[in-house]
């Protein structure tokens, strides 16, 4: 066993063992307290296990019903972004690249505002308010998926996306896309800004079982195929003429990424809003401990991109309780010092 | 014929790169490409390489059409050490030549295992295999590039054991740039012993004396032309050096050695050639 396999082997075991600890607190906490033993015990009598451990007779509908699906929609959608984030930086070659690159975030930002203004002028939306959750989503997730497949076009000469040309494409037509959300903001009612900012800032919030389940094809597929796609990245870091030499097909590869990135992102958009510096922060993350190869890198961050939205969406309704702070909030205020924190020791270790 | 290039040329946007390129090279040759900066050499290396498909002419591989052979039966015949690789993730050097390997396995086996470890020891840097890339010289990133591109071309652990012909094509471009004089030998034996094993090597060299020690066929590269190929007596004359470099120079038989020795002619005879001629000027 060398050291890149006991390095793989004992980090993903961690990382494991840290996501289930953090799920079974997560779950846990709130307005009515669960311990540990006792979460375990109710999901564990589901599935025909009893444990002798005692818990209240509301304990296990408060846990099913409300705890668990914003849990699990939290683990799925971290470990979408962080997947994500890990993938894109192989694709650009560039350990600053996230989801939002490639306009996933601004277009589905897009969709999304211009939804909202566009749901309360027409009075169909009034009269059937469930239409309105499931329009919302939809409409992000288009945008969000469109605005990258347009971005990947523009990008594509002769069979192949020039990675250099999708950043700028990147760049403009984000720049695009905010200018439309800045529009549909100014002329947005104070209530539809209230909807808007909330929405810009991400949360959780509309959790169920029915969104678990819209957002978990979307994020488990990728979760599957992009580890797959690792070796071929790994080799991609020497440069695209290598990866080619040695036998990857470069732009099946960079399509397959772009896809299974902006699905294992979008999804999640769609249902909890723009949640930034998951994507950004999780692959570093990783790499401080597991090195660069994805091999580890990619099962990690989706680990740890789960890890960290559990413990953020946590945080953001616990510490305000009874009222909530939107994800996007705490996410940024972690990420944010951590980032600059590693960017300072990177330059310490790194000479220029 | 293991690598046959016929009349090929290839424009980047209006500037014609190569015009007319034909040779032919066969198994178990160490066939050295030569020629001033911008005469070609990469860009031929880069077209045999599969790397531009707008050629036009013809490179037949082992009597298959280049542009029929897909990616990997590509990768399966032949392995390419390019210039300036730039790779500044922190992969250890035992990372990066196990991706020599990933046409074969997407997870190592223990032959996959064997001959990594084996191509870590020909390029002498198993005491560097978990040492981090990015931290390495200049000479040993480029050993252990060569590393990977062994490990891509083996099909077992030893130089010597499998017979080549005709199936395994190694392409170096200017391989031994920023090696220390002990290891460009050693990398220059190890293309002979690879040539002896049914290897066509073919590798882009600047250096007159490793190419005439080592070469068993030079191309002369000029303005994207072919000027002359042979043997190494026959391409290696003053004249030829002169009309392709620019530069005045000798070419020497010594007692003890096997092949011809050019050396650039003292510094009156240099004023000669115009570019130096100007210099004086100033």
């Amino acid at each position: 066993m060398n050291i890149t396999n006991i390095k793989r082997v004992s980090s993903i075991t961690i990382l494991s063992v840290l996501l289930i600890m953090v799920i079974l607190l997560a779950t846990g906490t709130g307005a009515m307290h669960i311990s540990g033993m006792q979460v375990l015990a109710i999901l564990l009598n589901k599935a025909g296990i009893h444990l002798p451990v005692a818990y209240e007779e509301n304990m296990p509908g408060v846990l099913w019903m409300i705890r668990l699906p914003r849990v699990i929609l939290g683990v799925l959608i971290g470990a979408g972004l962080g997947v994500a984030g890990a993938s894109l930086q192989g694709l650009f070659r560039n350990p600053l690249a996230d989801p939002g690159l490639i306009g996933i975030s601004s277009g589905a930002s897009m969709a999304a505002v211009v939804m909202i203004i566009v749901q309360s002028a027409l009075p169909v939306f009034q009269h059937v308010p469930v239409l309105n959750f499931y329009v919302l989503n939809l409409a992000a997730f288009a945008g969000a998926v469109i605005t990258t497949l347009f971005i990947f076009r523009i990008a594509r000469t002769g069979g192949q996306a020039a990675i250099s040309t999708m950043l700028l494409a990147g760049i403009a037509v984000r720049a695009l896309c905010e200018s439309v959300t800045g529009l549909m903001t100014y002329l947005a009612s104070n209530e539809q800004l209230r909807s808007i900012t909330f929405w810009s800032l991400g949360s959780l919030g509309g959790a169920s079982w029915q969104t678990v389940a819209g957002v978990a094809p979307f994020v488990i597929i990728p979760l599957i195929m992009l580890p797959r796609l690792a070796p071929a990245l790994n080799l991609l870091a020497l440069g695209e003429r290598e990866a080619m030499h040695s036998g990857v097909k470069v732009p099946r590869l960079k399509s397959l990424l772009v896809i299974f990135a902006t699905m294992a992102v979008a999804a999640g958009v769609a249902v909890a809003g723009i949640i930034g510096f998951i994507g950004l922060i999780v692959p570093h993350i990783v790499r401080q401990f597991t090195g660069p190869d994805y091999r580890i890198l990619i099962p990690g961050a989706a680990l740890s991109g789960a890890v960290l939205l559990t413990v953020a969406d946590l945080l953001c309704r616990t510490i305000v309780a009874p009222a909530e702070l939107p994800v996007g909030i705490i996410t940024a205020v972690i990420g944010a010092p951590f980032f600059l924190w590693l960017i300072i020791k990177e330059k310490r270790t790194i000479p220029a | 014929m293991m690598l046959c290039v016929k009349d090929i040329s290839l424009s980047l946007g209006k500037i014609k790169i190569l015009q007319g390129v034909s040779l032919e090279a066969a198994a178990g040759e160490l066939y050295v490409v030569m020629g001033a900066n911008g005469a070609g050499k990469s860009t031929l290396l880069k077209v045999i390489a599969g790397e531009y498909m707008q050629y036009q002419g013809s490179v037949m591989i082992g009597g298959k059409e280049l542009k029929s052979l897909p990616i990997a039966a590509q990768a399966h015949t032949r392995a390419v050490l390019s210039q300036q690789l730039t790779l500044n993730q922190p992969f250890t050097v035992e990372e990066v030549v196990s991706m020599g390997r990933y046409i074969y396995n997407a997870h190592l086996s223990a032959t996959d295992k064997e001959i990594i470890t084996y191509a870590l020891k020909i390029m002498q840097i198993q005491s560097l295999r978990d040492r981090t890339y990015p931290t390495l010289s200049g000479g040993q990133k480029q050993r252990v590039q060569m590393a990977r591109v062994l490990a891509q071309l083996l099909e077992a652990p030893d130089l010597q054991a499998t017979d080549y012909t005709g199936r395994k094509m190694l392409l170096l471009d200017e391989p031994v740039t920023g090696m220390d004089i002990l290891h460009q030998q050693l990398s220059l034996q190890l293309a002979a012993t690879l040539a002896a094993s049914g290897v066509l090597v073919v590798a882009v060299l600047h250096d007159f004396q490793l190419a005439a020690a080592y070469a068993s066929k030079l191309l002369l590269l000029k303005d994207g032309r072919v000027y002359a190929q042979g043997t190494v007596e026959e391409i290696l004359t003053s004249a030829h050096i002169k009309n392709c470099f620019g530069v005045d120079v000798a070419v020497l038989e010594h007692p003890h050695c096997h092949y011809p020795l050019v050396v650039t002619a003292a510094t009156g005879g240099l004023f000669q050639s115009p570019a130096l001629k100007a210099l004086k000027v100033l």
